[in-house]
């Protein structure tokens, strides 16, 4: 059992707040053995703060202010050590690149039993016991850098699991992944529903786990605002979910939402000879003999996971040496080298594309050298994008959506006609998702092409006006 | 068939016990890189170097070796055209030459030994040696954070190409510092998450950890482990004023 007693809590009591996360303010929250629980709402409600309560990384970890108490099977989290907590409680993470301390999969699954000492014996008949019940004999004794960001998280999932801890929580894990992954992550969830774990997921993306939780809790500005059974949460609509700041309860693959490619009247652009295969591969990734693709629209492009999207996007940006592919837009041909000073994408990882000091930097490194009022106009470029507050601020001091924002900026700045995105909403709540969705739809009346690679079905309805889906 | 971890484990055994794969770079280092030693070693230096290739090869790793052969050609090949070279070529030759004959060998050797060891199998080694945890648990979080660096490395690279900024570019002065940055801020993200990950999972629990790796010395690793003592004797006679031979 799971017990928050009048629970509050502020990061760095001693620092200044460095997280960007609201505190939490008298939480009462009791989750009994076997029960699944979901805690939902904007980012920055406390959700993942209730999460690093339970598991003790707040405080041990990340160091703050803690009131009341935290009680798990009756034995207070705070002041017991973090490897006595980890035989209780067992985490699955976020982010799939940063959560294994292992190279190989077999020995990121023992790595928890290893810690506390288990003979050797018992540790291999752990690990062969999750690995047959998960089905996940193709991803062993493998290198953590050859799996897919779905693989990772099975394989974070299973490491859990064979550690055997009875309360699992789950911290936003389908983040990073395509929709099959999350399908599959969802199969994993039920494995442990028939195990009789006590499980507490905190996400943004509910559909997926709605018909599975026994209730919701959800959240705003650091406390509990409702809290739904089974039957209350089924009787929902739609509106009602939307009014609560959260995405949809309905699971929908995005290559089933089926827009159209192009319409009669479209002005096109045409890629031709688009072939790409990775070192060592034996089938290409990407492989379009001839496409066309409408201009001036928002294209989703979605198909399934392996399906080259990602790919696809750099061979057309230019990234790829070794895909020979001409693109045709306007009446020219743009060879690789042109379609670097043609195409701008965001990507997946925007921390990774911001390079400068400040804000204001940023665009002005990414204008056309000889710009006339060089600063007047970065200004008003960050000005439309509501960014002008944060001029002299660190690019990578602000939130993931103020980065996407950043880098949108630049390439407004760059001048360059077509924008390609990677997933620009994963891990994002409703109303930055909407907010994503409603520049993407001013770019677009300001002549922008964009391509969208996305398994986010609620953006694609939200301002997607044509589709390609890889088959 | 099911499958067994045991099985697997005992499948994977490396060539080599990762204390004997330490102990080889150390000795690298300090004779092939650190050029300690006079003519005596000479011999025993020109096998130290043939050893990692050798080593690359017993374990396939194809790539590593092309890689590292490929850099000894490119440094000999400078060191035997510096005398044809005018004025600052033919410094420059001599410098980089000098750097990549002297450095290829132990950063090859390095390079086998985090390709080849499992983290399981390098905490086991250091256990084993009686290593305190505050050592261990560093050096094991760099197993795992070199290959991350370089994912994030090229990325970044990527990013930079799509934006634009290039080497030699209008603003080629700073793009060091543009490199950095995102480097800089990822890395420290990463190894932040990492902790937190590894931490509930219980490591640094005072209990006696146990290892599913297999490791322990064996003919290969007695044969080197002697032939290092060895190297080590001659030089530290030498230091003497001993000669052998």
């Amino acid at each position: 059992m799971v017990e928050l007693k009048d629970v509050s809590f502020c990061y760095g009591s001693d620092e200044r707040q460095e997280y960007g996360e609201n505190s939490l303010s008298d939480v009462n929250l009791t989750i009994q053995d076997g029960e699944f629980v979901l805690l939902t709402g904007p980012s920055g409600c406390g959700k993942t703060t209730i999460l690093r309560l339970i598991n003790g990384l707040i405080p041990h970890f990340y160091p703050g202010l803690v009131k009341g108490e935290i009680l798990v099977d009756g034995k207070a989290v705070d002041s017991q050590e973090l490897y006595e907590t980890a035989l209780q409680v067992g985490t699955v993470f976020q982010n799939p690149r940063s959560q294994f301390y292992n190279v190989d999969t077999t020995g990121e699954l023992a790595f928890g039993c290893e810690n506390r000492g288990l003979p050797e014996k018992d540790i291999y008949r752990r690990i062969d016991d999750t690995v047959s019940r998960f089905g996940i004999e193709k991803l062993m004794d493998r290198s953590i850098f050859q799996l897919s960001d779905g693989e990772k998280q099975k394989i974070a999932c299973a490491s859990v699991d064979v550690a055997g801890a009875q309360i699992i929580l789950l911290d936003e894990p389908s983040a990073n992944l395509d929709y099959d992954a999350t399908l599959a992550l969802r199969d994993l969830i039920l494995q442990w529903r028939r195990d009789g774990k006590t499980i507490i997921a905190a996400e943004h993306r509910i559909a997926y786990l709605w018909d599975l939780i026994d209730r919701a809790v959800i959240m705003r500005n650091g406390k509990i605002v409702w809290e739904l059974g089974k039957e209350e949460k089924d009787t929902l609509t739609q509106d009602a979910l939307t009014e609560m700041g959260l995405r949809s309860a309905i699971q929908e693959a995005p290559s089933d939402i089926g827009l159209p490619l192009f319409v009669e009247g479209d002005k096109l652009l045409r890629l031709k000879d688009f072939r790409f295969m990775y070192h060592g591969a034996k089938t290409p990734v990407v492989d379009i003999l001839d496409l066309t693709i409408s201009a001036g629209e928002i294209t989703a492009i979605t198909g399934a996971n392996g399906a080259g999207k990602t790919s696809l996007l750099s061979c057309i940006c230019g990234l790829e040496k070794r895909c020979k592919g001409m693109l045709e837009f306007e009446g020219r041909s743009y060879n690789r080298r042109d379609r670097q000073k043609l195409c701008f994408m965001v990507m997946q990882d925007t921390g990774n594309q911001l390079f400068t000091e400040s804000v204001l930097e940023e665009v002005l490194i990414s204008l056309p050298k000889n710009t006339e009022n060089e600063k007047e106009h970065a200004i008003e470029i960050l000005r439309k994008l509501d960014l002008e507050a944060f001029l002299d601020r660190h690019p990578q001091s602000l939130s993931g959506g103020q980065k996407q924002r950043l880098a949108i900026a630049c390439a407004l700045a760059s001048g360059r006609k077509v924008l390609l995105l990677d997933e620009p909403t994963s891990g994002l709540d409703y109303t930055h998702m909407m907010e994503t969705a409603d520049l993407l739809k001013h770019l677009q009346s300001m002549g922008t092409t964009i391509l969208v690679v996305t398994h986010d079905s609620e953006l694609i309805h939200a301002c997607c006006t044509r589709q390609y889906n890889i088959a | 068939m099911a499958y067994s971890a045991e099985k697997a484990q005992e499948k994977r055994r490396g060539f080599l016990d990762p204390r004997t794969k330490l102990a080889l770079v150390l000795v690298l280092a300090l004779f092939v890189m650190g050029g300690l030693g006079g003519d005596q070693l000479k011999g025993i230096k020109t096998i130290l170097s043939v050893l990692p290739f050798l080593l690359l090869l017993i374990e396939r790793q194809w790539k590593r070796f092309a890689r590292g052969v490929a850099m000894l050609i490119v440094g000999y090949g400078l060191l035997l055209a510096m005398p044809y070279l005018p004025g600052i070529l033919n410094y420059l030759a001599l410098m980089c030459g000098g750097i990549l004959t002297r450095f290829v060998v132990t950063i090859v050797m390095g390079e086998y030994l985090i390709a080849t060891t499992s983290v399981s199998e390098f905490i086991s080694a250091m256990e084993r040696l009686h290593m305190p945890q505050a050592i261990t648990i560093p050096m094991s979080v760099m197993f795992r954070l070199f290959p991350t660096i370089g994912s994030e490395w090229r990325s970044i690279r990527r990013a930079m190409a799509m934006r634009g900024i290039r080497l030699g570019g209008a603003r080629a002065g700073q793009v060091l510092e543009y490199q950095l940055v995102p480097m800089m801020t990822s890395t420290v993200r990463i190894g932040e998450e990492l902790s937190a990950s590894a931490l509930t999972r219980g490591l640094g629990a005072p209990t006696g950890r146990t290892n599913i790796c297999r490791i322990g010395f064996r003919v290969a690793d007695v044969l080197l482990l002697a032939g290092c003592a060895f190297a080590i004797v001659v030089w530290i006679l030498e230091l003497c004023g001993v000669t052998l031979w």
